[in-house]
This record gives C-alpha cells, structure tokens and sequence, in this order.
C-alpha cells in the first residue's frame, strides 16, 4: 500500500523506517520491562542490543559467504549498500549465540532474561505485521466480513491487523502477570503461547502463505509447537513451583 | 495434585486435538492454482500486468510471451526500468547483462526505458554492448501500469506470471544471482 515514501528527491523505504523504529521502541521496552521484574535494565538492555545488532551481523556476513564470488572483487560492496543481501537464518542463530554468549559473560538468569525479553520480541513482531500491513507483499483471503479491508479491488481478511492484535493480547497477558508470576520463565512461555495461539487461529486467513508441499500451512505447524510446548513447560515448572512454595510454608 | 495433573493433560490433548482440525482445515487446496484469486497488480503476490512494447528495432514483446500463467512453461522474467541519465541504473545494467548471459534460456531480462526514444535506447544498448531486449516505452504507459516513480525499478516475475518482489535502488551481482536462483528453484 505504501512501500516508499517520497521526501522530495529521497525516497525512503517504510519497511525500513518501520523496523528502526521497531528496535528503538522494542529496546525502550525491554528496559522498562526490566525495571518491572527488578533486574539491571542496562545489562537487559545490552542483551537485547546485542541480540539485535549480532543478528543483522550475521545475517549480512552468511549473505556474503553464500556469494563470495560476488564480493572477493569489490569488498566494499560487502559493508554498502546495506539495504540489501541478509539471510534471515544465519542472522537468527548468529543473533540467539551472540545474545547467549553476552547472557555467559554477564552470569544472568537465562529464564529472567526471557521473561525481560518477551515484550521486545512480541513488539518486534507486531512491527514486522505493520510493515507487512503498510509496505509488504502480505494479504488475506477473499471475504465478506464488514471489517474486509480493499486491496487492490478486492476485499481481503486484514491478516496482518489479526496479528498485531494477537501481539497486543500477549503483551497485554505479559503487562497482567508480571507481578504474580510463580517462576522465573513463566511470562516468556506464557507470552509465546499466547501469541503462538493467535498465529495459529490467523493464519488460516493469509493468502499467501508458507506453505509444505501438502498445502498445509508451515506458520500454523510451528505456531501449534510453540502454543503446546509453552503450555506444557509452563505447567510443568509451575506445579514445581507450587509444591516448593507448599513444602516452604510447611517447613 | 494427580488430579490437577489430569485435568491439565487433558486440557493441553484437547487444545493439540483443536490445533490439528484448524490446520486440517486450513490446508490449502494443492490441486489448485494459488493465483486464483488473484488481480493483475504491480505488487507482491499479484499477476504482473501484462503489456506489449518494442523494441527499437520495431519487433513487438509481451509479458505473455514469456510467462505462462496457466501453466507449468513458462520463464522467469525481469523487468528493469531504467533510463540512460539514470546514473544507478548505469551502475547496474553490466550485472543485468552478465546475469542474462549466465541464466540464459531460464529467465528473460527486460529492459524498459522511462520516457526516451528509441535512438536514446539504441544507444544504451551500443554502448554496453547489450543482449538482452530493450523496451522503447515513450509515453510511459508501461512505466505508469506498474507506478514507477524511482529509477531504477526492478520487479521480479515468476515463470506463473506473479509479482515476487518490486526492488526499488541499484542491483548488485550477489543480490541479482540470490533472487534469480530463488525463481528457478520455486520451479
């Protein structure tokens, strides 16, 4: 709907725009988010910004091995433009290492880190749907509801307003138990079931979707995963949780 | 607490059990062609509009010539939009030319000029000793169809005839050969 946008002879990308103010708003976040839950925000923060940067990193350096051939003759070419050329796994796992190694040599709590974190990375989510929305190749089914939105002539499931309304109500569970929670862990599984849940109940309404060679769609497969798994872990250390809290108040 | 831990069995195998009809559900029909309900747009996803121009030479091309949007022969195509005081496009059209040496006979490159004459486009083509067509498009017609308004404009077509991607800035090799490996692998 608006991939660029024009500012006299400039044109900007929003995609682009989008996800730089994304990362701002998603760093503010996770400090906030930190000081809620009592922990350093700096070193949250540092977490998070290392994440992030060691990503793009990443992303950009398994870019240049996979053409190498493209780059050994103009090396300049490898740090501009940088507005092209990533690859989304290499810069995923580069990033988790980085922010893990950071996590090591800080000694922080792995699943207090997460619990800091989910806002962030359910924000970021909802920035990727925004741009998905505003500038990205992303659409729903044909359909006759009353809040159909038209693209193009025709009249389209929001998909993308369905998912940052399930970002919204992950971060909205995460904003309600922040202050009751029972484990370390337990509002990042939380946050990521809910969300997970709403990524499943959505999906089904995108038309272009990922999808297996049997026509079923890859998102809702792992979204079911991740809705499951959470759900269970959740379960699983909170019933832990409980039974120390009962053996403490006994003994 | 056994029971708890029943209750909670149970909830979780009812919300797997729920989980697997929706996605059951959801599946998308494999027999039938994605691109059903779909409209001609210059956007991501839609069929690419399709259009006749020539070249300078007077010999006439179309989309269509290339695409086969009902069935499985078609090619790739790439069109460029360029103009020769673009000084990015400039920049780009030897990766354009060394890629359609490279991916000959797999993916067709198309060059559509913004605005010029067929001399200003014939001598373009001399001067980077050209191969692959250039498109004369005078009045802009074609330019305007798929709204571009910054140069240079590369959109990527799979052989089906679909939008994969509108790349507005300058092309490199890596980015060019990464793009075009992706439509011939989606097959």
């Amino acid at each position: 709907m608006y991939p660029v946008i024009n500012l006299g002879p400039f044109v900007l990308p929003t995609a682009g725009l989008l996800y730089i103010l994304g990362a701002w708003f998603g760093l503010s976040l996770i400090e906030r988010t930190a000081k809620q839950l009592k922990l350093n925000p700096e070193k949250m923060y540092g977490v998070a910004a290392t994440a992030l940067f060691g990503g793009l990193v990443g992303a950009r350096l398994v870019f240049v091995a996979i053409y190498w051939r493209a780059f050994q003759d103009n090396l300049l070419g490898i740090v501009w433009p940088l507005n092209t050329g990533y690859n989304l796994w290499g810069g995923l796992v580069i990033g988790a290492a980085a922010a893990f190694f950071y996590g090591r040599f800080h000694q922080l709590n792995p699943a207090a880190t997460l619990d800091t974190l989910a806002p962030g990375l359910i924000l970021g989510l909802i920035v990727i749907s925004l741009a998905d929305f505003l500038a990205g190749p992303g659409f729903g089914t044909l359909t006759r509801v009353p809040w159909a939105i038209t693209q193009y002539s025709m009249r389209r499931h929001p998909v993308q307003i369905y998912e940052i309304l399930a970002g919204l109500l992950a971060l909205f569970i995460w904003w309600r138990q922040h202050d009751q929670r029972l484990f370390e862990g337990q509002l990042f599984l939380l946050t990521i079931s809910i969300y997970g849940g709403g990524r499943l109940l959505v999906d089904a309404f995108r038309d272009n979707a990922w999808l297996s060679s049997g026509g079923y769609h890859i998102l809702q497969i792992i979204s079911l995963a991740v809705m499951v798994g959470g759900l269970y872990l959740a379960a699983r250390l909170g019933e832990k949780a409980l039974q120390q809290q009962r053996q403490n108040e006994t003994g | 607490m056994a029971r708890l831990r029943f209750e909670r069995t149970i909830l979780l195998l009812a919300l797997t059990a729920l989980g697997v009809t929706w996605i059951l559900f959801s599946r998308e029909p494999v027999s039938q062609p994605r691109t059903i309900s779909l409209t001609e747009a210059p956007i991501v996803g839609h069929l690419a509009p399709n259009f006749t121009l020539a070249t300078p030479l007077g010999e006439t091309v179309s989309l269509t010539d290339y695409v086969d949007r009902d069935g499985d022969s078609g090619q790739p195509v790439i069109l460029n939009y360029w103009a020769s005081w673009c000084g990015p496009c400039r920049i780009e059209t030897p990766e354009l030319q060394s890629a359609s040496l490279k991916f000959k006979n797999q993916v067709a490159i198309l060059g559509v000029n913004q605005g010029e004459s067929a001399q200003t486009v014939t001598d373009f083509g001399l001067s980077f000793g050209l191969t692959y067509p250039l498109l004369v498009d005078q009045d802009n017609s074609v330019n305007r169809t798929y709204g571009v308004n910054s140069l240079p404009t590369t959109v990527f077509i799979d052989r089906k005839g679909v939008v994969r991607e509108v790349f507005i800035g300058i092309l490199n090799q890596a980015v060019l050969e990464d793009r075009l490996n992706r439509l011939l692998e989606e097959g």
